[in-house]
């Protein structure tokens, strides 16, 4: 059976998760050592910072499971208490949890396309360590394929969540392309300068960084390569830029409608994107009539991030009849490892095989007496048999071990009884 | 093999992609989605194969250019509005152009289906080279306006979603401001020139067949007013620094005003100039 056992962000706090994570992280012989639990036959492990997941493929007995559970429990250190945080899918369960993992429906941030890097790297260690084999490996490929699947089929990911991408995309909208274009950032907060960073990220140059504090300033220009200036240097600085980013602490508008209508006759009425992220406000609203101006305070970004989060919700409900498909078709594919329909398919192909020799025969053991097609029927019948007995024996073996997969896999590649 | 039915053939085939392609931009308006767009790109690409296809084929049915029917001059309509789409889709990624340009392409294409195929325009000894350069120069020129004043007004709609403060799907569909005020600059700067020769071409030609450079025909006059409002634009734009939401919107007030007096004209006025 498949068994998951993990936690995430929604059951345990930060505390817990940093622990397992150091633990997990540290450890370079944890999949050997999840291997060396009796029962286990084959296993993965996925560390993030907002989750961890240990997927087996073992023996289904209960011990196995609690072997498994208070490995990991040693390694992150948890008490008795904090294993409440842990949770436990088996067989389908499992598989949808991982796909869902993987095709970041689970995710902090819904749609995000980190997760998928982070469990494929998961699987390579895995691979690397041989800890996988038939069954996690291809449900390792259906995860990703599932993601896959989501990512092109839904706008799970489509729009940005954050207030400073929805900046970035708004700046794409009404420029076109960033390459060239200019930056101005004033003030030096935590969001201008991400912000600032991700308009970079997109092909912005040049930025200049004006502040009251020179020595603030420069060390924000320094980070991007850029220039500082002072205050009394924004008029200037206005009619150069081409993004306005305004973020400082100041109580009133240090930035008029004025001083924009000036600028932009300087700038020839080039369009000029204003974004203001001080509360209170850095901006004159009424700024925003100016032609070719466009302004976006910190409350209209935050109304496109939520529309766009709603959007991922509706979107997360198309992604999830994807998962659903998808996890139908592997345990589909799992049943049909499992060694008793192999065997069944089997000998039923062999009889068909019998059957179809016979009915040739049938033209030349017409003269021959009743009793002697008897006896040959029953020769070729034993032969069959005896050929079949071995293979049959030791896939009820295995199947009986546990662990059946392998060997059934290849039985019905080797006797084509997929085809 | 007869050779009309080749031409035929083409034309029907151009008609039918056309539509497809009209039919395809507005869908992807109407569902929001660029793919659709994309693939009516694809299609009216094949429309203008198709008109180029059948100009060909007219013109070597009426042994020439200069000889050529109704028909073939409101296909070149067409296929000068899908080339110069075409042209800009190469140069900015604003598909959604298309959900102006596709309908304006079928209507063209619509109207010369309804026209006669053979009869030349020109009345015989009016056709030269010349006035085909004049007709030929003076359509694209004009399709370039029209173009301009197109992403003129998804201009205007862009920037008023954008300055609502909100940020729709609509506004994802369309494109940039950048790109649209690109648009608007290119039409003008290859517009302008454009009709500028073929003004004169036609002025030239007007000299040889009626002795005179100018008529008062109403064509004539509501042309050469076109050509010096769009001139004033230009200058507008290249002398004086004119950018965005005002020039979208000149172009879109320009546009409408011309085709009033374009149909006021036809409508009132019948003159010298009226084969075309």
């Amino acid at each position: 059976m498949i068994i998951l056992i993990g936690l995430n962000h929604k059951t345990a706090p930060l505390a817990v998760r940093e622990r397992l994570f150091a633990g997990c992280e540290e450890a370079q012989d944890l999949l050997p050592e999840f291997l060396a639990i009796e029962g286990v036959a084959e296993t993965l492990f996925l560390a993030t910072c907002n989750r961890v997941e240990v997927i087996a493929v073992i023996e289904d007995n209960p011990e196995t499971i609690a072997k498994l559970k208070t490995a990991l429990m040693k390694k992150g250190g948890l008490t008795d208490d904090e294993s409440a945080c842990l949770y436990t899918y088996r067989d389908d369960e499992a598989i949808k949890h991982l796909f869902r993992v993987t095709a970041s429906l689970d995710s902090l941030v819904m749609g995000e396309t980190q997760i998928l890097g982070q469990a494929k790297d998961a699987y390579r260690q895995a691979l690397a360590q041989n800890a996988t084999s038939v069954a996690l490996n291809r449900l390792m490929h259906r995860a990703f394929r599932a993601a896959k699947r989501v990512r092109t089929e839904t706008g799970i990911a489509a729009n940005p969540v954050s207030v400073s991408f929805a900046a970035v995309e708004l700046a794409k909208k009404i420029f076109g392309t960033l390459a060239g274009k200019k930056i101005l950032i004033v003030g030096a907060g935590e969001m201008a300068e991400l912000t600032g960073t991700h308009l970079v990220g997109n092909g912005a140059e040049e930025i200049t960084v004006a502040n009251r504090s020179g020595a603030q300033a420069a060390a924000l220009a320094e980070k991007f390569h850029g220039r500082a200036v002072g205050l009394e240097a924004l008029d200037d600085a206005l009619s150069h830029a081409d993004i306005v980013i305004s973020s400082t602490g100041a109580p009133s508008y240090i930035i008029t409608e004025d001083m924009l209508r000036q600028a932009l006759r300087r700038r020839k009425n080039r369009l000029l994107f204003l974004i203001d992220i001080a509360m209170p406000r850095d901006i004159d609203p009424a700024a925003g009539d100016i032609e070719n101006v466009y302004l976006y305070n910190i409350d209209n970004l935050q109304d496109i991030v939520d529309e766009n989060v709603k959007m991922r919700r509706r979107e997360a409900l198309k992604a999830q009849k994807i998962v659903d498909e998808e996890v139908a078709q592997y345990s589909g594919w799992l049943k049909e490892l499992e060694a008793v329909p192999t065997i069944v398919s089997l000998r039923t192909k062999a009889e068909k095989i019998v059957r179809a020799e016979l009915e040739k025969a049938q033209s030349w053991m017409n003269g021959m007496g009743n009793g002697d097609k008897e006896k040959i029927e029953a020769l070729v019948q034993g032969i069959v048999n005896k050929i079949l007995h071995a293979p049959v024996a030791v896939m009820k073996e295995e199947s009986a071990e546990f662990n059946s997969q392998d060997i059934v896999a290849a039985a019905r590649q080797l006797f084509r009884l997929d085809e | 093999m007869n050779f009309e039915n080749v031409e035929l053939i083409f034309f029907a085939l151009a008609f039918f992609l056309a539509a497809l392609s009209a039919a395809g931009y507005l869908f992807s308006l109407l569902v929001k989605r660029v793919i659709l767009a994309k693939i009516s790109t694809w299609i009216l690409a094949g429309a203008f194969l198709l008109l180029t296809a059948y100009l060909i084929a007219a013109a070597f049915n009426a042994n020439g250019f200069t000889n050529l029917g109704p028909r073939a001059l409101f296909a070149f309509y067409a296929w000068s509005a899908s080339a110069v789409y075409l042209f800009l889709q190469f140069k900015t990624k604003t598909r959604l152009l298309g959900a102006f340009i596709g309908p304006l392409v079928l209507l063209f294409v619509i109207i010369a289906a309804g026209q006669e195929a053979g009869k030349a325009i020109l009345p015989q000894g009016l056709q030269s080279w010349l006035a085909t350069t004049h007709l030929a120069l003076s359509i694209v020129g004009e399709i370039l306006f029209v173009l301009a004043s197109c992403a003129g007004a998804m201009f205007i709609m862009q920037n008023s979603l954008l300055k609502s403060g909100k940020f729709t799907s609509m506004s994802r569909l369309l494109p940039s401001l950048g790109d649209l005020d690109r648009i608007n600059h290119l039409c003008l700067l290859w517009g302008f020139p454009l009709l500028s020769t073929g003004i004169i071409a036609g002025a030239f030609y007007a000299a040889f067949v009626w002795k005179n450079l100018w008529t008062y025909a109403p064509k004539v006059i509501w042309s050469f007013i076109a050509w010096v409002v769009y001139g004033v634009l230009l200058h507008q734009r290249l002398a004086l620094g004119w950018k965005g939401f005002r020039m979208a919107a000149l172009s879109c007030i320009v546009f409408l005003l011309l085709l009033l007096t374009y149909i006021l004209v036809k409508l009132c006025f019948s003159s010298l100039h009226d084969f075309v």
